[in-house]
């Protein structure tokens, strides 16, 4: 019984998470690509419990300037001065996501389901066209997105936040 | 299963060895020990195992079936099918005879060997380990493993220990089984499937039945023969209690399908608990009561054998230590091979092998030492058998591995198998009770197993293997006694979790259906995340060396290496203006005029500067010409010098020229400007030299320094009778024909308007008039041969004295405007106005008729005077007189002197009134017939002027008297005189010729009665004479022209003495004159 407080909060998605394309002209760049799903948090430690509530409170929304913000600090943070060394590029990528999904998990944006998505590619002068799209309900849920580029690498990060009912 | 088998291995390897140490240790005690526990077992086989020895048979019969099948696979499933029922019927008849012998002693636990039967199905890997463990010498202990499998309740130690010991092949097992099901399950029903699992189960067996003959060489025989036997008393019990069979096998059927699912869901995992729940349920079910009985005495029994089995597996242990792994494989292969040659000739030969085998059995049985000898005699008398055997060891390797997949199939085509057999019996027994209770009874047993296992199936299979899997670990004596329960206890945990999730997703779907009704879920719009555009190869090239510590450079190469010129010298300009024609002082100018002299040169007038080089030219060529004439005459002309007294040199004028040939020369005239340019007319030639110019006179204009040629050849058609320069200047000629009219010509024009005529290679041009009066100005024009033309030149003799700049003055105004005179014989005298225009028209004008296309020369009749009017009337009684020539008073150009044929010269004025005298007249008689043939104004004084006249008489006349001052008659001898000419350098001075070619020379000073000197030229007579010289310039050359009838024209340069004038010679003629007056 316990079960049904844990189990709190409906995924309404069958909901399609972001779902992401990135497509590369032919050429020998390479691409990273790491996404990190937290689960919904009501309070800090907390699951999220039924309410009749079907949206978010205007200050617990998913605000997509901070968490901009916040994306493009952690991206200068780690990839100032970096280049592409595919070593290390993979660690980088998974690094980034949890760092983006901590610091926008400090937002306490409840109820929110984030889906954090990093992308770090060579650059070597292909062209790169990414673009995502979500099933999902315009009026809560939302995304932010941040690139970096410098000489050697390009990195999208993008945030998704998922409302849970 | 797995398990089961593996612990058939090992317990054949240990039985082998307990076997052999027994065997060595106690020797034949052993074998009653043997027999013994055999008899024993072989109640208990019986009891327990009664089907293992049918499917003994069975498995002989596949054996066969297989090799059949390998000689024609085609026939496989046919024969499988029928030979199969066959040899059962066979060997159920076969068995018949004992089977009642037999009966007695198995009646105690037929059910409970019929349920054993009917969960053959289930259970067959263990009733095969059964078989190979109740074949083996240790029968006992094979029983007690049987019993293990069946109850494994009794001996937890046992149990446990073995357990332990083959856990983990079990696992592996097991994990292997889950594998190999899920491939499985797609076969179950098929067919060949079911063979193939046949061919494996028999491989199984065949293994089975190799450990049983490696562990029990001894005991084969026997064994086969106790085999036998369990079969025909089993068939004998199946016979019987076919009634009972048949009901349990359509249960069991059903059942088999039941567990169908029970296997996937648990038995894997799990044979222990599960075949004690499998097998326990249905005796829980039937017969409860039974199976505590024989549970019971199963204990006793696997009690007594599991103290025996310790022994040997300690006795295994120790043995196991000291023998070698080669030995063994030996060993081990070698059994393998024994059953398998056996095999054939049991499948062959069938009962006939089976039957003598025993016997032999039972030879061997007492001698355990010729085992092994025997073993090898049987191995070499196989050797031909090992071919075949080969393949099917690597078979039975392979069955090892796989025999687990197919038990399934296995029991499925067991199933078939026995339900055939059920059919079989049911229709060859009677079909007798099948009571409906029975049946309902199956079919809620059927429902209940269906429904149980589909709670099983609904829960998770993960979570129910953990607890499968867990718990036989835990509680092995539990899971043993509350076997039957336990089931239950997993389905009910499992479906309460299935309960659980299903509610919690239940809930959540009706919350998200609920919600989903408010909520409204889109496809957003896609967002572009990142568009970075591929970089050109510049981009690309600047990006990676275009940055740091790089430079770009450029070098040109020669191939591109472009060669040009330009002008890098600065062009000099200097601004400077200029006009035309040049007016003013200044006539050109600019920035940087600096040089004032040039400006002034330049100031100088043009026309001045022409004039000038016009001059200065002719100068040179004058001088040109006097070398060369200087040479000539020292040559040629030099000895003709002495041709006149008065002269001391003479000169020619070249007139020995083509178109002057043989033309007479006609009239001489300077001009009164330029004293050396000369106009010489000359008259129609003789003879034609020129067929051109044939009808024409020739006016030519010579310069006196230049004989060579004329200067210019003027034409005219008419004769002339009189010609004449214009007043100012050598640049216009006038003259007079006789047919009245006036022409003139402008020797400035161009000779490109004229026609030029090529004569002797040189060429010439001939000037046709500018201006003619002829046929133009009929009502003013002359009707009458013209016999004087003289310009009016008022400026000249005007400006009288002022001799050299009068000259600059008359040549600087250019005064081309002034009025010529002409008069006829009939006394009129005309006045022109010579007018130039200003532009010449090379079409001609239309106005001016008489003038040349293109010239600038025209007269303008300005007034007509008719002498006759001066004549007093008593003189025109005779007729108005012939007028002959013409002078106009060198200092006043109004008065004229007009020469008649009467001997008087008329004085006339052009207007005013009349000045006295009127006439002069000779001194004699007033009025004769005499021509006055000339008029000369003396150069000096001009008071005084000479008259000649036809009857050789001189007079010298001052304009003042109408009586000459003086009056020679004789002079000539009579002869007319032609020409009288004052000398232009001495006043007393004159020249005179008569008509005889006679020159008298006059001196007034010296002599004024007669001339001082006289010249006669008979041989070429002179027609016409003319004098040069200035009266400006005495010390200059003067000279007289003379015109020779043969046309040549010579200059005779008088002497010193006749040129020179005297001191005060003008005062003392003065006075002699006034003297003789």
């Amino acid at each position: 019984m316990s079960a049904d407080k844990l189990m709190g909060g409906t995924n309404l998605r069958a909901r399609v998470y972001p779902r992401t394309q990135c497509r590369v002209t032919p050429g020998g760049a390479e691409v990273r690509r790491v996404a990190v799903v937290t689960e919904p948090v009501a309070k800090v430690g907390k699951m999220a419990e039924n309410t009749y509530n079907i949206r978010p409170a205007f200050q617990h929304r998913f605000k997509t300037e901070i968490v901009k913000g916040k994306i493009n600090n952690v991206l200068k943070e780690e990839l100032s001065n970096k280049s592409y060394d595919p070593e290390e590029i993979p660690n980088m990528t998974r690094k980034i996501a949890e760092a983006i999904k901590t610091e926008v998990k400090e937002c306490a944006f409840e109820r929110y389901k984030l889906v954090v998505q990093v992308v770090i590619g060579e650059q070597r002068g292909e062209g790169v066209k990414m673009a995502a799209r979500c099933f999902w309900d315009a009026d809560t849920d939302n995304f932010a997105q941040e690139v970096y580029v410098n000489d050697s690498l390009f990195c999208v990060a993008a945030a998704f936040g998922c409302y849970y009912y | 299963m797995r398990s089961s088998k593996g612990k058939t291995k090992d317990d054949t390897w240990k039985s082998e060895e307990l076997l052999k140490h027994i065997k060595a240790a106690q020797g034949d005690h052993t074998d009653d020990n043997d027999k013994k526990s055999r008899e024993k077992k072989r109640h208990k086989d019986e009891a327990s195992t009664g089907s293992s020895d049918s499917r003994e048979h069975r498995h002989r019969e596949r054996e066969r079936d297989k090799e059949r099948e390998r000689e024609r696979d085609k026939d496989r499933v046919r024969n499988k099918g029928k030979e199969r029922d066959g040899d059962r019927h066979k060997e159920r008849e076969h068995e018949k005879v004992p089977k009642k012998v037999k009966s007695e002693e198995r009646d105690k636990e037929k059910k409970q060997e019929k349920e054993r039967e009917k969960h053959k199905n289930r259970d067959r890997d263990k009733e095969k380990d059964r078989e190979g463990e109740l074949d083996c010498s240790a029968d006992q202990r094979a029983r007690n493993k049987d019993k293990e499998r069946n109850s494994n309740t009794e001996r937890p130690t046992n149990r446990g220990h073995e357990s332990e010991r083959h856990r983990d092949k079990d696992k592996e097992r097991d994990k292997k089984k889950e594998r190999d099901k899920l491939q499985e399950k797609a076969k179950e029903k098929d067919e060949i499937g079911d063979q193939r699992s046949k061919h494996r189960q028999r491989k199984d067996k065949v293994s089975n039945c190799a450990s049983e003959n490696l562990d029990l060489p001894k005991d084969d025989k026997n064994e086969e023969k106790e085999r036998k036997h369990r079969e025909r008393k089993d068939k004998e019990g199946r016979s019987t209690e076919n009634s009972e069979e048949s009901k349990e096998k359509k249960r069991r059927s059903s059942e088999v399908k039941d567990e169908d699912h029970d296997r996937r869901y648990k038995e894997r995992k799990e044979h222990g608990p599960r075949d004690g729940h499998r097998e326990k349920r249905p005796k829980e079910r039937k017969e409860p009561g039974q199976e505590g009985r024989v549970e019971e005495t199963e204990k006793k029994r696997r009690e007594r054998k599991d103290k025996e089995s310790k022994e040997d597996e300690k006795k295994h242990r120790y043995k196991d230590i000291k023998e070698q792994s080669g030995k063994k494989k030996k060993e081990r292969r070698s059994v393998q091979e024994v059953p398998n040659e056996r095999r054939p000739k049991g499948s062959t030969v069938e009962q006939v092998a089976c039957q003598e085998k025993p016997t032999e059995s039972l030879s061997e049985e007492s001698t355990s030492g010729l085992q092994s000898t025997w073993r090898s005699s049987w191995i070499g008398l196989n050797d031909d058998d090992a071919l075949v055997e080969g393949e099917e060891i690597a078979m039975d390797s392979q069955s090892t591995i796989e025999s687990s997949n197919y038990e399934d199939d296995f029991e499925d085509y067991e199933d078939d198998f026995e339900d055939d057999e059920c059919e079989d019996e049911e229709v060859e027994q009677e079909k007798e009770e099948m009571p409906a209770r029975q049946r309902a009874e199956i079919e809620e047993i059927k429902k209940a197993i269906s429904a149980e296992n589909e709670q099983i199936r609904a829960t998770q299979t993960r979570s129910n293997r953990k607890t499968y899997e867990e718990e036989p670990k835990r509680d092995f004596e539990i899971s043993q006694t509350s076997g039957p329960s336990r089931g239950t206890f997993i389905d009910f945990v499992a479906a309460k979790q299935r309960e659980i999730s299903s509610k919690v997703a239940s809930k959540q779907k009706k919350r998200s259906v609920e919600l989903l009704r408010l909520i409204d879920l889109d496809f957003s719009v896609t967002f572009s995340m990142l568009d970075l555009p591929p970089l050109n190869e510049y981009d690309v090239y600047i990006k990676n060396f275009g940055r740091t510590n790089t430079k770009q450079a450029f070098v040109q190469c020669n191939e591109d290496n472009v060669d040009r010129e330009s002008q890098t010298d600065e062009l000099d300009t200097v601004e400077k203006w200029t006009q035309h024609p040049g007016e003013g002082s200044l006539v050109c100018g600019g920035v940087n005029v600096s040089d004032a002299s040039s400006s002034v040169a330049t100031n100088v007038d043009s026309r001045r500067l022409t004039n000038f080089l016009k001059s200065a030219c002719q100068v040179i060529a004058v001088l040109l010409e006097e070398d060369q004439a200087e040479y000539q005459a020292s040559q040629n002309i030099q000895s003709k010098t002495a041709s006149l007294s008065v002269s001391d040199g003479c000169s020619q004028l070249n007139t020995n020229l083509p178109f002057l040939h043989g033309r007479k020369v006609l009239c001489l005239r300077f001009s009164q400007v330029q004293r050396q340019t000369l106009l010489s007319v000359h008259s129609l030639p003789k003879e034609p030299g020129v067929a051109q110019l044939a009808s024409n006179y020739i006016i030519c204009v010579w310069n006196i320094w230049e004989p060579s040629a004329p200067q210019k050849v003027l034409v005219c058609e008419s004769e002339v009778q009189c010609c004449c320069f214009g007043p100012g200047n050598a640049i216009s000629v006038f003259a007079g024909t006789v047919d009245g009219s006036v022409i003139a010509w402008d020797l400035r024009e161009h000779s490109i308007i004229h026609y030029s005529l090529q004569i002797g290679g040189q060429e010439w041009i001939l000037r046709n008039p500018t201006f003619s009066t002829d046929g133009v100005l009929a009502a003013v024009n002359h009707s009458c041969a013209v016999k004087a033309v003289d310009p009016v030149s008022s400026a000249y003799f005007d400006n009288h004295g002022a001799g050299l700049s009068l000259l600059a003055s008359q040549e600087g105004s250019s005064g081309l405007s002034f009025q010529l005179a002409s008069l006829d014989e009939s006394g009129l005298l005309n006045l022109w106005v010579v007018v130039e225009l200003q532009k010449a028209d090379l079409a001609g004008s239309l106005t001016d008729l008489g003038l040349i296309p293109g010239g600038k020369i025209k007269l303008i009749h300005s007034s007509s005077i008719n002498v006759n009017s001066f004549f007093p009337r008593n003189l025109m009684q005779l007729g108005p007189p012939q007028t002959l020539s013409i002078r106009f008073l060198p200092s006043d150009p109004n008065h004229f002197f007009i020469g008649t044929d009467i001997g008087l010269v008329s004085h006339g004025t052009r207007h005013g009134l009349q000045t006295a005298p009127k006439l002069y007249k000779p001194q004699m008689n007033s009025v004769r017939p005499v021509q006055v043939t000339c008029i000369d104004f003396c150069h000096f004084g001009k008071t005084m002027f000479l008259v000649g006249c036809s009857d050789g008489t001189i007079r010298l006349h001052s304009v003042a008297t109408d009586h000459p001052i003086l009056q020679w008659n004789e002079s000539t001898q009579g002869r007319p005189i032609q020409t009288v000419l004052w000398a232009l350098t001495r006043p007393g001075m004159f020249f005179v010729l008569d008509e005889s070619s006679h020159i008298y020379v006059w001196d007034l000073l010296q002599n004024d009665s007669k001339p001082v000197a006289e010249e006669s030229l008979q041989l070429d007579r002179i027609t016409t004479i003319a004098i040069l010289g200035d009266p400006e310039k005495p010390s200059a050359s003067s000279g007289l022209m003379l015109a020779k009838q043969s046309g040549a024209i010579e200059i005779q340069y008088l002497k010193k003495q006749w040129s020179e004038p005297h001191l005060n010679e003008l005062e003392t003629l003065h006075y002699i004159l006034q003297k003789t007056i």
